[in-house]
């Protein structure tokens, strides 16, 4: 099971997760599904109905814009919902990024980072 | 691609969402899903079955939240909150994270009671398990349609002759013919029957196939249609000009299942056209059906299932015999008639065949029409409802147990309830705490039931029940799923009802104030009661079930079937007409066959007959005394066995009286007949048969006398529970010379050790004569033991599971009480109570309420076990010896349960209980 706990940013690792997965580039949400899925090498793979709460939170939060339906080549060109990560979103993704490397930082410099000891 | 029924199910699951948010996204999530099984489409099974089960239990969870958080918001919309709801909701702002607070929370208590959480998730799961595995049953066998084309217009036609107690009677050409013409409220009616023949060609095996004869309308009435060449049209069925001599007739025309045409043929679409070496040389393929296609036929008519070769045999109506009946009817519905309707048609028909053909009117023949799927479950249908019944007890008493232990987590939890709901905890926000637990317990409850059902239905196809059509495709489908998921979640709100009830009920100042057992308590106590009283009643009713199954089982293995199963051998070997022509030629071929046989190393006699007993094959044909010649109301149907001289010596069948055939009456052979001892007691009552003159019907049109050689003893036939029909045997030269029979070989040590020696002299005589179906003939009495083993192993797997389910509840409440009276106990023995008295003052309460259980669950099996009552042998639904049988067990059962938590309470050391105080 994944890490469930907040930030003050009130990011989840998924939704920080769906955030990373659309600041490459505009994704259909099986995409992104994809995307955590493969980045994370399968340790984190939500499945439909909690993607879409939180792809829900983070429309209604203004993070995350819903663009028209088109098709997706790579599925059978069947018809799709794109989302992409609004200029607010990406300032969140940036700072819970920061924060992030900030902790990173900090392990690094206490020996947590060498090698062997992962 | 392979369509995925649990798209079309988890489409339907969607709606578990509030309706806002379902028109939102639902769409959407639905593609994924779809991506995602299409992505899965190369995975095993399994893998696919748990992509599933998470999914599904996904959906129910995210749903749960959405919904929680939409009656929150409302709540909080609604500008009415209370002192608590107000703080607690500027406190969290998000529905979502209530939800997952709940969540961890549960998961946290569980995890403080890993004891608790197992035995909880395990007893869900084998209610799920058991009643997952068991629908999928009720799903293939009863509720998936038939693989025809309009399957639910299909209805076959059921022959009866009322007035000689004969059922699953077939009918004539010429009778076939009126049926067609005059019910017009059937779009058609078509006939068909089955039978067995070798198919030989110059560079394979010979081999025995299935050959289905039927109308040419018959395929195309079922939806069939030819991958290669065509299917059957009328011509091919036109009967050949009179006086024709069968080798000059035209050609029979057939039509290859797919399996034989890749099998024996390659799958060489040149077949068209072909003629192959059936009938004489003389079988024209016309066409090749669709994979797959089989023939679901009722049980009682005999015909097979597996068709090999489709055939459409040139009968002329106009010149058939309307006596001569072997047609077994199906027809399809017009579209918006009722089988009401129909069957009004149906009855007038009859009524005009019955004015013109006095048999047919003397016998009281009548002609029903049934729902094709109706009829071909009809024998099974009980009991797979029964068991249905039996696994919604089981699931029952698991929820009745989760229930208790929840209810006495939640007695030591009350402080905290009353502490949260005095720190601002609202009573929603209790109850939905409490039910959250319940579903953090029923869904992995729910999952791991899914693969004890997985495991079951393997089991259970592994009992091979001859008698439940189309188990074969027992499985785990998208609706099977979203039935579990269902029972799960009626699960979690059963058994966490109780509890959530209690908790928001708590009252704060009574459980802070009152340490001691509270009035609530009391209350309390009387609920956990009434629950364990329920569910031995439940397992009771079980396990009942189960013992009469024992006895029947028992009874049935008792059995004397007449004859001496574990030493005998039993083939078939067909005699083709077309190589030995004249039956003399065949009597020598079968003479010689027989000769060889018996000179096998360990064989006593060599017999042959057709039909053998047990073998799911009978035919039978009227009798009567000379009486019948002035009324011949009084014919009676008897099963009718054609045999060889040394059949009964192969059997291991005695000889009662007189005495059986012998080669000597092969020439007058149609004067004598054999009877069995039920024959010969009804007929002539306190007389001797032997000597006696019978009226007789068999290869002739008319009744002819026949004298009576010998009695034998009764061999049963058509079932091993049941004594069944007399028998009239006739020998094998009044049928019209050796024809296709089932061989029987006995011998002194082990049959199976012949077969070798047996294919080895019949490919000495002829090489191209097929043996098939070679076996010892113990195989058939095990298989007439298969429905009701099948029922004995279901219904009591199902009994003990309830049983421990009902000990382990009874023993969880008692626990309870003696932790509960602690202090009281203590003071008893502070005041000289032996551990005797306070042993005994437990185990009298546990068995109060085993015997309040075991007396409803006695009055409910009364009325209950009515519907096993088709499966029993030997043995009353309400035999008095198993109930009481299985009542006192069960309080020895219960007595033990009890005594282990009365044991801990001797050992109360009063002291310490009382500083408890």
């Amino acid at each position: 099971m994944t890490d469930r706990s907040e930030d003050a940013a009130g990011l989840t690792p998924l939704a920080f997760d769906i955030l990373l997965a659309l600041a490459g580039e505009d994704r259909h949400g099986y995409a992104i599904l994809q995307e955590v899925a493969a980045r994370t090498v399968g340790r984190s793979r939500p499945h439909a109905g909690t993607l879409y709460r939180a792809i829900a939170r983070l429309v209604d939060a203004g993070w995350v814009e819903e663009l028209e339906e088109r098709p997706a080549p790579e599925e059978d060109d069947e018809r799709r919902r794109y989302y992409r990560l609004t200029a607010a979103g990406r300032r969140v993704a940036a700072a819970e990024a920061r924060r992030l490397e900030a902790r990173v930082h900090v392990a690094r410099g206490r020996n947590l980072l060498e090698p062997g000891l992962s | 691609v392979k369509p995925d029924a649990t798209v079309w199910l988890y489409a339907r699951l969607l709606r578990l969402y509030p309706a806002a948010y379902r028109a939102r996204w639902a769409e959407e999530q639905a593609r994924v899903y779809r991506s995602e099984r299409r992505a899965l489409s190369a995975a095993t099974g399994g893998e696919r079955l748990r992509h599933a089960a998470a999914a599904f239990g996904d959906v129910v969870r995210s749903a749960a939240a959405e919904r929680v958080g939409v009656v929150v918001s409302r709540w909080h919309a609604r500008g009415t909150p209370s002192r608590h709801a107000a703080r607690s909701a500027k406190r969290r702002r998000n529905p979502m994270d209530e939800l997952r607070r709940d969540v961890r929370q549960g998961l946290r208590t569980l995890s403080r009671n890993p004891v608790f959480a197992a035995v909880a998730v395990l007893t869900i799961a084998l209610g799920i398990g058991a009643n997952t595995a068991i629908f999928s049953v009720v799903r293939a066998v009863l509720l998936r349609p038939l693989p025809y084309t309009d399957a639910e217009r299909l209805v076959v036609v059921q022959g009866e002759m009322v007035n000689r107690n004969v059922t699953n009677w077939p009918t004539s050409p010429p009778d076939f013919v009126d049926y067609r013409e005059q019910v017009t409220l059937l779009e058609s009616l078509e006939a068909v029957w089955t039978f067995s023949q070798p198919l030989t060609g110059a560079d394979a095996e010979p081999e025995q196939v299935e050959v289905a004869a039927v109308t040419p309308g018959f395929l195309p009435m079922l939806g069939a249609r030819a991958v290669a060449g065509r299917l059957f049209e009328a011509s091919d069925a036109a009967p050949p000009p009179p006086d024709t001599p069968p080798a000059e007739g035209p050609p029979a025309m057939i039509v290859l299942s797919h399996e034989l045409w890749q099998r024996r043929f390659g799958g060489d679409r040149e077949m068209i056209g072909r003629t192959i070496d059936m009938f004489g040389n003389n079988a024209t393929v016309v066409g090749v059906v669709q994979p797959g296609l089989e023939l679901y036929m009722p049980p009682g008519a005999g015909l097979s299932q597996r068709i090999d070769v489709w055939f459409a045999p040139r009968i002329d109506a106009a010149t058939a015999p309307r006596n001569n009946v072997f047609l077994r009817m199906a027809g399809k519905l017009r579209a918006g008639v009722s089988v009401a309707q129909a069957q009004g048609q149906l009855d007038a028909a009859v009524g005009r065949i019955r004015a013109i053909n006095e048999r047919a009117e003397s016998a009281g023949l009548t002609q029903t029409l049934v729902p094709m799927q109706e009829e071909l479950t009809r024998q099974v249908r009980p009991l797979v409802l029964a068991l249905l019944g039996a696994v919604g007890f089981v699931l029952l008493i698991a929820c009745a147990n989760v229930s208790n232990l929840l209810l006495v987590r939640a007695a030591a939890r009350e402080r905290e309830m009353a502490v949260r709901s005095a720190l601002g905890g609202s009573r929603t926000s209790i109850i939905r705490q409490v039910l959250t637990e319940s579903l953090v317990l029923a869904i992995p409850g729910g999952l791991l039931g899914l693969l004890i059902a997985a495991g079951g239905i393997r089991l259970l196809l592994a009992l091979q029940p001859p008698d439940v059509p189309r188990l074969e495709t027992v499985g785990i489908d998208g609706i099977v799923l979203g039935y579990t998921a269902l029972a799960t979640v009626a699960a979690a709100i059963l058994f966490g009802l109780l509890p959530a009830a209690r908790a928001s009920r708590t009252n704060l100042a009574s459980v802070l104030k009152d340490r001691g057992v509270s009035a609530g308590g009391r209350r309390q106590a009387r609920v956990h009661d009434a629950v364990v009283v329920l569910e031995v009643a439940l397992s009771l009713v079980l396990l009942i079930g189960a013992g009469l199954m024992v006895r029947s089982f028992m009874a049935l293995r008792d059995v004397d079937p007449g004859f001496d199963a574990p030493r005998i051998l039993t083939f078939n070997v067909q005699v083709p007409g077309q190589r030995y022509p004249e039956a003399e030629q065949r009597y020598q071929f079968i003479t010689g066959f027989r000769e060889r046989l018996a000179a096998l190393p360990g064989v006593t006699a060599v017999g042959a007959a057709t039909p053998l007993p047990l073998s799911g094959v009978t035919s039978n044909g009227p009798y009567g005394t000379e009486d019948v010649l002035s009324d011949p109301e009084r014919m009676r149907q008897a099963e009718v066995r054609i045999i060889t001289e040394d059949y009964f010596a192969a059997m291991g069948t005695r000889v009662l009286d007189g005495r059986a055939f012998t080669d000597a009456d092969r020439s007058d052979s149609v004067r004598y007949v054999v009877v069995d001892e039920v024959l010969a007691r009804t007929t002539w009552p306190g007389e001797r048969a032997v000597g006696k003159r019978m009226m007789i019907r068999f290869g002739t049109l008319d009744y002819r006398p026949a004298e009576v050689l010998g009695v034998v003893e009764h061999q049963r036939s058509a079932s091993l529970a049941a004594e069944g029909r007399e028998t009239l045997y006739y020998h094998d030269a009044a049928a019209g010379g050796p024809g296709g029979l089932s061989w029987l070989i006995h011998t002194d040590g082990d049959p199976v050790a012949l077969a070798a020696g047996v294919r080895r002299v019949l490919a000495e005589i002829d090489p191209t004569i097929p043996i098939t179906d070679v076996r010892p003939l113990q195989a058939d009495v095990n298989a007439a033991m298969g429905p009701t083993r099948f029922a004995l192993a279901l219904i009591g797997v199902f009994g003990i599971t309830a049983l421990l389910l009902a000990a382990v509840g009874l023993y969880g409440v008692l626990a309870y009480t003696v932790r509960q009276r602690t202090p009281e106990i203590g003071i008893r023995m502070t005041f000289g109570a032996g551990g005797g008295s306070i042993l005994r003052m437990v185990v009298r309460q546990g068995l109060a309420l085993a015997a309040a259980g075991v007396g409803i669950g006695v009055v409910a099996a009364l009325g209950l076990t009515r519907v096993i009552e088709s499966r029993l042998v030997g043995v009353e639904a309400t035999d008095p010896l198993t109930f009481i049988a299985v009542a006192v067990t069960f309080l020895a059962i219960a007595a033990v349960a009890c005594a282990v938590p009365a044991l801990r309470a001797t050992r109360v050391d009063p002291l310490s209980s009382l500083r408890l105080e």
